[in-house]
């Protein structure tokens, strides 16, 4: 009788399953039915989450639904050039763009972008069951507008990490090395001075034993805007100058002379601190780019430095693109006094809280299969992988999956820090004119990183340059 | 007037992509280029502001800089590839074991993508992973380091050019001087002339249309070349590669000042119309005047 019991209980529950599984996966196939055979074409930057999306997500869209997903993957700078022609000429030719953070003031500015709470709230029939926008993490917020609403689908978030190896810093050699030479116990550095003192430490460590080690990565291209944004984004809040040292409230003020920070002395001595690493870095890093320096922090030619969380897990776990695996501690950036509390109460903030999302744009000729795409990726279901093949976290419940939790342990704790300590960084400033200030001013910042010009007087002429362009474009007035 | 009227009707599918392709696009940029048109300012539409954008270049060092580096750059790029051309297409004359081979490699450069060529030459001149500078401080001792010496960084954009161009070159001016006529060359071994008077007085007067086009094509591709340079160095360090199609790039896309970065178009043609007219000048229209009279 218990057999039999059991037997029906069994098959009531397998019952129960049957017609409640398909009735979920059912959305999928039912939903996308009207749009089979839809090409939805999409451009983002070839990131490892972007890569994800192309050779994970979307062709498991295309297995449920019938939609044909094409990912183009480019550069950063191709992904714009090409987004933004396509929204501004209104061609219509991608159906989905990449939005990073700092570039979707420029675009809710120009009316580039679908409104995505609303339009899944005027058609709930597009709405799948999997999909919540308030599962999202704070990190969303960039992506909305004055009244909530959301504009795009936030797939890629991360920190700009302090890296450094554990393999050297535990070295018992090395530690004694380091208590003889500075009195002090090699540990992460948590100022700015403990950071120059541990660089120039290995440096010369690496020198002295002929070992191709320096002691800090520098993200200083001398003709391309990382070197720019590692400066304004990463250096320069560490010291207290926040917003790039533009202050909206005062008329889009960057000079100090009329209210801002860009050459504040705060700004300057950011900048002669971050140069004099620059000047002990691997010797690639007067060419490199945010890619060279996860590069080279993974081929072991750096003991610390500041990378960017997207390559964290890589670095840390891929045993056949790095040499460090297993060797990789992470802390928060080293700070100046008082930019920690600044930052604790919401006043400024220790580094770059860098992503993007996924956003339809009002020209795109497929909205309703774009919308079913933008939720497919969005829902909670995708998300662990997601984050353990590429180190992002947008969904709150992703923390708890235990393949994060495992690969937490392997990140030594990069995700902890990212849920916990995420609000002590921000994304970048909201202005709609990043690209054109920045452009206006990288030219004399990358006179400065060639000694053409000093610190000072450089950021000087920046800010005058910043302040120039603001005139020109209209907004300082 | 029938044949006339037939002949319009075979140029017109011409006439109409020219048109559509050349034309309006350009009169489009003319346009532009008298309005203030930055579609991420504070007002995102045109508006009208006569010669401003031009008057604006005469004053922007970044503009000037940028001529400077680009006819210095189209200077050395063309010169060294229209000698060395011609000198490969010379040897390409001769009869030697493995020619065909020889010249087939030779050439194979000029089907790469230049997106690519600069991808492959930053591979190679990437400081302390690339082969050249390994090789150069292995071998002399010299530390390459492209993102912090300007000068060996405009030098690797003149090489890299080189290497990617001359081909077209060589196989431009092999076909010229297979074309040549035998008498002349007779002619002149009879009267005694030696070997660079025979090149001075016979040879290079006989292909100077194919140097003058070959010239052409190469000057007007180094004043626009982008794709190469922005791969292999971005423009930099500092602006020392910020050739004038690099700039131009900068100020229309990162930057979507429209309006500017027309006029800065319709200046940059104006230049390689000069200039190009300038060469024709010096090399055929004063040679024909002086046989003339």
């Amino acid at each position: 009788m218990k057999h039999e019991l059991r037997m029906g209980l069994a098959a009531l529950a397998v019952g129960l399953m049957t017609s409640v599984m398909p009735a979920k996966a059912d959305f999928w196939s039912d939903a996308g039915a009207k749009y089979k055979g839809v090409t939805l074409r999409g451009v983002t930057e070839s990131t490892p989450p972007s890569n994800y999306i192309k050779d994970v997500l979307a062709p498991a869209f295309e297995k449920a639904t019938g939609i044909k997903v094409e990912i183009e993957t480019t550069s950063w700078d191709q992904m714009y050039d090409k987004a933004i022609k396509d929204m501004e000429a209104k061609t219509g030719i991608y159906d989905m763009v990449y939005i990073e953070q700092d570039i979707i003031y420029a675009y809710l500015a120009r009316d580039f972008l679908v409104d995505i709470t609303k339009s899944l709230k005027d058609d709930p029939s597009l709405k799948a069951p999997d999909y919540d926008e308030t599962r999202f993490t704070t990190f969303a917020n960039y992506f909305k507008n004055a009244d909530g609403d959301l504009f795009g689908i936030p797939m890629e978030a991360f920190i700009k990490l302090y890296l450094y190896r554990t393999d050297l810093f535990n070295d018992p050699a090395i530690k004694e090395a380091f208590k003889k030479e500075t009195g002090k116990d090699l540990a992460p550095a948590k100022t700015h001075e403990e950071y120059t003192q541990i660089a120039e430490f290995f440096t010369k460590w690496g020198k002295d034993h002929n070992l191709e080690l320096w002691g800090t990565t520098a993200q200083a291209h001398t003709g391309h805007p990382a070197s720019w944004y590692e400066f304004f984004e990463s250096v320069a809040p560490t010291f207290g100058v926040y917003n790039w040292g533009i202050d909206a409230s005062k008329n889009y003020s960057a000079s100090v002379a009329d209210g801002g920070t860009m050459n504040s002395d705060k700004a300057k001595a950011a900048l002669k601190y971050w140069l004099h690493l620059r000047d002990i870095a691997p010797p690639e890093s007067a060419a490199s780019t945010w890619t060279e320096v996860g590069t080279t922090f993974a081929a072991g030619r750096a003991a610390q430095g500041m990378v960017y969380g997207e390559n964290a897990a890589w670095i840390a776990s891929d045993a056949e693109k790095s040499k460090v695996v297993g060797n990789v501690g992470v802390a928060l950036p080293p700070v100046e006094p008082g930019v920690m509390e600044d930052a604790e109460s919401g006043k400024g903030y220790i580094g770059y809280y860098d992503g993007g999302a996924f956003g339809l744009p009002v020209t795109s000729k497929n909205k309703e299969a774009s919308l079913l795409f933008l939720q497919y990726i969005g829902q909670d279901s995708v998300q662990g992988d997601w984050a353990v093949a590429a180190p992002r976290i947008t969904n709150t419940a992703t923390y708890d999956d235990p393949k994060v939790i495992e690969m937490d342990k392997k990140l030594n704790g990069y995700y902890t820090m990212l849920k916990n300590d995420g609000k002590l960084f921000a994304g970048a400033p909201p202005y709609p004119f990043h690209a054109q200030v920045r452009e206006a001013t990288a030219p004399i910042f990358y006179r400065i990183l060639l000694g053409e010009v000093s610190p000072d007087d450089g950021l000087d002429q920046m800010a005058a340059a910043a302040e120039a362009e603001l005139k020109n474009l209209g907004y300082r007035k | 007037m029938r044949s006339n009227r037939v002949g319009w009707l075979m140029l017109a599918p011409t006439i109409a992509i020219l048109g559509v392709f050349g034309i309006v696009p350009f009169l489009y940029v003319l346009y532009v280029a008298f309005h203030q048109w930055n579609p991420f300012g504070a007002n995102p539409y045109m508006i009208y502001n006569g010669a401003n954008n031009f008057r604006r270049l005469v004053f922007d060092n970044e503009f000037l800089t940028s001529i400077a580096f680009t006819l210095k750059f189209a200077f050395f790029a063309v010169l060294s590839e229209v000698v060395l051309g011609y000198f490969l297409a010379q040897l390409f004359m001769k009869e030697f074991p493995g020619r065909g081979l020889f010249r087939t490699i030779h050439t194979l450069p000029l089907i790469v993508a230049p997106i690519v060529v600069g991808s492959v030459w930053r591979l190679m001149t990437t400081p302390s992973i690339g082969i050249i500078p390994y090789l150069l401080k292995s071998w002399f001792g010299y530390d390459l380091n492209i993102g912090r010496d300007a000068t060996m960084a405009f030098a690797l954009t003149v090489i890299m050019d080189i290497w990617h161009w001359t081909p077209l070159v060589t196989l431009t001016l092999l076909a010229a001087l297979v074309s040549l006529p035998k008498e002349p060359f007779e002619q002149a071994q009879i009267d005694g002339a030696n070997r660079w008077q025979i090149f001075w007085h016979v040879t290079l007067p006989m292909i100077r249309p194919a140097i003058l086009a070959t010239v052409f094509i190469r000057l007007m591709d180094a004043l626009r070349t982008v794709d190469e340079v922005w791969m292999l160095t971005g423009g930099g360090p500092g602006a020392a590669t910020r050739y004038l199609g690099l700039h131009i790039w900068k100020i229309v896309f990162p930057k979507t000042d429209y309006g500017y970065g027309s006029a800065t178009s319709i200046i940059v043609l104006y230049l390689t119309l000069v200039m190009c007219w300038l060469l024709y000048v010096a090399l055929v229209a004063r040679r024909g005047q002086k046989r003339a009279s």
